[in-house]
């Protein structure tokens, strides 16, 4: 893969408000002590793909860039593979933050048309919803693109070469208390649904 | 040597093979192995928890819960899983509402949890509950002609308040297992470096991009294995590898084996028994050069 364009950071719409969210979030608590030291983005795995890096997404919520933070492809290519954190002078959370600007960024439709992620946070938590546990070939069929030939031949290479080595479960897990996951979901998703709503 | 076990998804499904070597060892070392009755996902890194932090934890808690009830510290195989679990024990404990927000979920299902219990990962509990020594007395098949790349990828050694029975940056836990199988480690430099398991569903061609890196790293090394103790790093690395070679035109062919299959290996366990016959590039080659 060729290295994106990085982008500069313009800022023109300083959100203040945006930088005290943040600050609110689990990770976010002390992302003001950000020296702007690098480390984070020198140890990235995933830099190469992302629009701005981890360091710069840090200096654009100091700076209130609300918009263009929520809309940034590194929101979702974070790996949540901790080698940022683990090395971080000043002991910023960064994959745990990340987490809860997806979030943001779900809730209040940031995520471009292309971006699937959303669509695999919402598969996934639908699938345990319904079995409790994953269920790896729904998973996949709910994200695949149908439309998209090549996508669907090359699924189903994936899916032979799997199935020859009995690394493909047909039958859905079963549980037998799955009515406790019923009702952890109806304690905490539908509740936030509705304060959603209201 | 008794514990909760906490096999997670994957070891159910497409990684059922580091179960069974797993339990082959365990029968071997003495480590009973108990599955929690009953268990659910674990809550997922980041797929529920970015939607909704609550949830994630609260389906936690309650393998947590179910596990505690066992009175025996939890035992995942999955680096995921390990810190997922763990990012539950942690969070309930630092944080009181959050705890109590959980406790809620738990009391309608006529469930507790007092926080009493560690997570750990298989690797710990045999570096560290079995130890080295009875490890190399149980050895039947020394690896002497075997060059292992030892891969410990993300959450199993990191973050440090986390995953905390090795060294985040120099981990040395398999090399050491290596060593008391007569492997010789080779030394590469990205054994602790994302190998993008978490995005290969959703943004393949990055995660393919990071997996190559990594195999090829290992390849010139001139090491005839990876090791890996976590399900999705070996899917990545394992089942992807095809992809990896068709993608970016280059030839690997580096078979990538559970830490609990090589260690079955040297304790001359049959390979059915380990599943080897289950891993996608074939370890048979590799066998044969250890006569088995």
């Amino acid at each position: 893969m060729k290295p994106k364009q990085f982008q500069k950071i313009v800022s023109e719409v300083r959100d203040q408000s945006f930088t005290e969210e943040v600050q609110k979030l689990r990770g976010g608590e002390n992302i003001l002590d950000c020296i702007q030291c690098g480390v984070c983005s020198g140890s990235c795995p995933a830099r190469f793909a992302m629009d701005f890096s981890p360091m710069q997404i840090i200096k654009m919520i100091h700076l209130g860039m609300r918009d263009q933070v929520l809309s940034s492809s590194t929101i979702w290519i974070c790996a949540s593979c901790y080698t940022c954190a683990t090395r971080c002078p000043r002991g910023i959370d960064i994959p745990m933050f990340m987490s809860a600007l997806k979030n943001i960024a779900i809730k209040n439709g940031f995520a471009s048309d292309d971006e699937i992620k959303p669509k695999f946070h919402k598969s996934f938590t639908e699938i345990i919803r319904k079995y409790g546990r994953m269920h790896e070939p729904e998973l996949k069929m709910k994200l695949m693109r149908k439309s998209d030939l090549r996508e669907l031949y090359q699924n189903a290479v994936l899916a032979f070469r799997l199935w020859r080595k009995g690394k493909v479960k047909l039958l859905a897990p079963r549980m037998d208390q799955l009515s406790h996951i019923s009702e952890i979901f109806e304690d905490l998703l539908e509740k936030q649904e509705e304060e959603a709503s209201k | 040597m008794k514990y909760a076990f906490f096999p997670g998804c994957a070891v159910h499904a497409s990684a059922k093979e580091y179960g069974m070597s797993c339990k082959a060892i365990s029968k071997v070392l003495g480590i009973e192995l108990i599955e929690i009755p009953e268990w659910n996902c674990c809550g997922s890194i980041d797929a529920i928890y970015a939607h909704n932090p609550v949830l994630s934890i609260s389906l936690s808690a309650r393998n947590l819960s179910l596990a505690e009830k066992m009175g025996t510290d939890v035992i995942t195989l999955c680096s995921a899983c390990f810190f997922t679990l763990s990012r539950a024990n942690k969070l309930m404990h630092e944080d009181p509402k959050l705890k109590g927000q959980v406790d809620n979920v738990l009391g309608n299902l006529k469930l507790n949890y007092n926080g009493e219990i560690k997570v750990r990962h298989f690797l710990d509990v045999l570096l560290n509950d079995v130890g080295l020594e009875k490890i190399s007395e149980n050895v039947k098949v020394p690896l002497k002609e075997l060059r292992v790349a030892p891969y410990y990828g993300c959450l199993l050694v990191r973050p440090p308040e986390i995953a905390n029975f090795d060294e985040p940056e120099h981990p040395t836990s398999m090399d050491k297992l290596m060593e008391v199988l007569g492997a010789t480690n080779v030394n590469y430099l990205d054994k602790t470096r994302c190998c993008g398991a978490s995005l290969i569903v959703t943004k393949e061609r990055i995660a393919l991009e990071m997996t190559k890196n990594l195999l090829l790293t290992a390849k010139n090394a001139e090491a005839d294995c990876i090791v890996t103790a976590c399900p999705m790093c070996h899917f990545n690395l394992d089942a992807m590898q095809k992809d990896v070679e068709s993608t970016f035109d280059v030839d690997i062919n580096l078979p990538v084996l559970y830490i609990t299959q090589v260690i079955g290996i040297a304790f001359g366990l049959n390979v059915k028994e380990l599943g080897l016959n289950r891993n996608c590039v074939s370890p048979m080659k590799l066998l044969s050069k250890l006569k088995i």
